[in-house]
């Protein structure tokens, strides 16, 4: 068991920056999640640890050694990775066994270990087929085996889901949560898939441009974002941004009247979020402000109404009984609790005193 | 016309194409086989029917022919080539697919360029180069040369193997805890291994094929098959039925090792293509 250091990590390709300077504590028994879009860093920053690709400059940790030096296989990590990576010319058997194996585990301690791995992931009965002869899910579960068959140090993820379908992913998301909680390893997980990321960590790292923009549990993350880059990346639908300016402790767009109160010094370029679901649909002339359908989705739980203010628009989550029609006026009432501002040139989040 | 009759023509012409083009290849290779068992008299007469003989493969066997000493020194120099070319070219193929060489794309074109310059024009200086330190009428001499006929295909060919094999499995075994050499000799190798036996097959029968540079740089001790044909001139002319029994001999382990490859070979060409 042990922790993760990153000390002043960059990685960069000529004049291409992968990681930019990036620091990072995970703790002991932490399952940590690296989210951001793709090319954001967060793989780069995994296969670091993992050894696989070196830093150009910084210190990484694992628990009280620098390992800066040490190859992949003296680092006493696991990885599971994206397409598996499993060796085609073994059976399953074979396949968890490796790491076993090539370090010279005792061979009458490796049939035991290899069966219990291959309990824990439901794949006891498969132990002599191949790799080919399996399913998605099942060679994820191979892989799963053959990184939990030894006690590493730390376990690192890489979308370890994201080859499956949808419904699989929702399943063998339970069972990634129900493994962590059962092993008590240190976990990286990398991943863009935000409801990963929130249903999975302990705390969560949204990556842009190599940098993690905050670092935080799911709940800080959703509810408390940094930046408006965090503010529109999690959640789905995503969290209305509105351009305007704050004067006399409202936020105004547009022109016009305040639509929301703002309690804030005043400020020319400012940005105003608002997730969907703390903006209700109300008659026309009801709400804070007054807008046009510009379309509706019905997901099946909710109404996805997304409403013309101005020059801009605006998703609002309406319950699933809600009844409007595109070009329909309606009023929308936004919860002024639930407002978050930005600097519009910085992005950085303007808090109240 | 109706449409099925119109296939059933389409049809019928095909078999026809394809009848005439196997009557093509395989007519040299059926007269071969007949004269192979022929005497020297029926070979000059285009009979299906005669009394069959062994009585040639013994001929060739048999002084002045010698023919066994040639077959040896093919075998020998066709698996050496094999043997030594096989492993060095799987070496520099790993290195070219997986690491970052200066130059990697100048060189993988540069050693495909040897085989550009005709062979003609190499075989002279080889001539003197042999003569002026020993290698002349040697089998190390032709292992010599036919590893720089063979090598640059091996290279490639099993560069497209190894390409072929996703780096995710290679690193998935790194961080597993194995070393680089246990990560190719324990997934690099296995998962090639149709690959390598496909070119190591392939540079085999360019070895046992090889005739110009035998020509030149044998005479005596070190000669081959292909140039052992050549001793099958006489007064009364060209011993046809000796040269077809000979002419089998050396088309047999091609033919053998055709079939053992063929269902590697497809395979090989495609994983190489597709990268």
């Amino acid at each position: 068991m042990a922790g993760v250091r990153l000390k002043n990590v960059t990685k960069r390709w000529g004049s291409f920056v992968g990681v930019d300077n990036q620091s990072l504590e995970i703790k002991d028994r932490e399952f940590l999640v690296l989210l951001g879009p793709s090319g954001c860093g967060k793989t780069t920053t995994m296969r670091m640890i993992a050894g696989l690709e070196e830093p150009t400059e910084g210190e990484i940790w694992i628990g009280d050694r620098m390992v800066n030096d040490d190859l992949p296989k003296d680092r006493n990590v696991a990885m599971v990775f994206q397409n598996y990576g499993l060796y085609p010319h073994m059976t399953v058997f074979e396949n968890i066994a490796y790491p076993l194996r090539v370090r010279r585990a005792a061979k009458a301690e490796i049939t035991p270990r290899v069966q219990a791995a291959a309990a824990k992931v439901e794949l006891a009965e498969f132990l002599s087929r191949r790799p080919r002869e399996l399913s998605g899910g099942q060679r994820q579960r191979v892989a799963l085996a053959r990184a939990i068959v030894r006690t590493p140090l730390v376990f690192l993820m890489d979308e370890p889901l994201s080859n499956l379908d949808a419904k699989l992913r929702v399943s063998m998301r339970a069972e990634l949560k129900h493994l962590s909680h059962e092993l008590q390893i240190t976990t990286i997980y990398v991943t863009h898939d935000q409801i990963e990321a929130m249903t999975l960590a302990d705390r969560v790292g949204v990556m842009e441009h190599g940098r993690i923009q905050q670092l935080g549990t799911p709940d800080q993350i959703y509810n408390d974002p940094e930046n408006i880059f965090v503010a529109g990346f999690i959640g789905s639908p995503a969290m209305n941004l509105l351009q305007g300016n704050i004067s006399n402790g409202g936020f105004v767009t547009g022109g016009g009247r305040p639509i929301a109160d703002a309690s804030l010094p005043d400020q020319n370029a400012a940005v105003m979020g608002i997730r969907p679901e703390d903006i209700s649909v109300t008659a026309a002339d009801d709400g804070t402000t007054q807008a046009t359908v510009y379309a509706t989705e019905n997901t099946g739980e909710s109404v996805v109404v997304t409403a013309q203010l101005g020059q801009q628009r605006l998703t609002c989550k309406g319950d699933r009984y809600l009844k409007v029609a595109i070009n329909d006026r309606i009023g929308l009432s936004i919860n002024s609790e639930h407002t978050y501002f930005f600097d519009a040139e910085t992005g950085k989040r303007i808090r109240r005193g | 016309m109706t449409g099925t009759r119109i296939r059933i023509v389409w049809q019928s012409l095909q078999t026809v194409i394809i009848l005439a083009a196997a009557a093509v290849m395989l007519v040299p290779i059926i007269w071969i086989f007949l004269a192979a068992f022929k005497t020297h008299v029926d070979v000059y007469q285009l009979k299906l029917v005669f009394r069959p003989t062994l009585e040639n493969f013994s001929t060739v066997f048999a002084q002045p022919y010698d023919l066994g000493q040639k077959l040896f020194n093919s075998t020998i120099v066709a698996a050496a080539t094999v043997a030594i070319a096989i492993p060095v070219a799987t070496g520099a193929a790993y290195a070219f697919s997986r690491f970052e060489l200066r130059g990697a794309t100048a060189m993988l074109v540069l050693i495909l360029a040897t085989q550009f310059v005709p062979a003609v024009v190499i075989v002279l200086p080889f001539f003197v180069m042999f003569r002026d330190i020993g290698l002349l009428d040697t089998r190390v001499g032709l292992v010599l040369v036919n590893l720089a006929i063979v090598m640059p295909f091996a290279v490639w060919m099993i560069k497209g193997f190894i390409d072929g094999i996703p780096v995710d499995t290679e690193e998935a075994a790194m961080v597993d805890g194995s070393s680089r050499l246990q990560v190719i000799r324990n997934i690099v190798l296995p998962m090639a291994a149709p690959g390598l036996i496909t070119s190591g097959i392939f540079c085999f029968i360019i070895a046992w094929n090889e005739f110009l540079f035998a020509l030149i740089l044998t005479n005596k001790d070190a000669v081959t098959l292909p140039i052992g044909l050549a001793l099958f001139k006489a007064e009364e002319g060209d011993l046809w039925n000796l040269l077809s029994a000979a002419g089998i001999i050396i088309m047999v382990p091609m033919f053998v090792l055709a079939l053992v490859i063929r269902r590697h070979f497809v395979q090989g060409m495609t994983m190489g293509a597709v990268r």
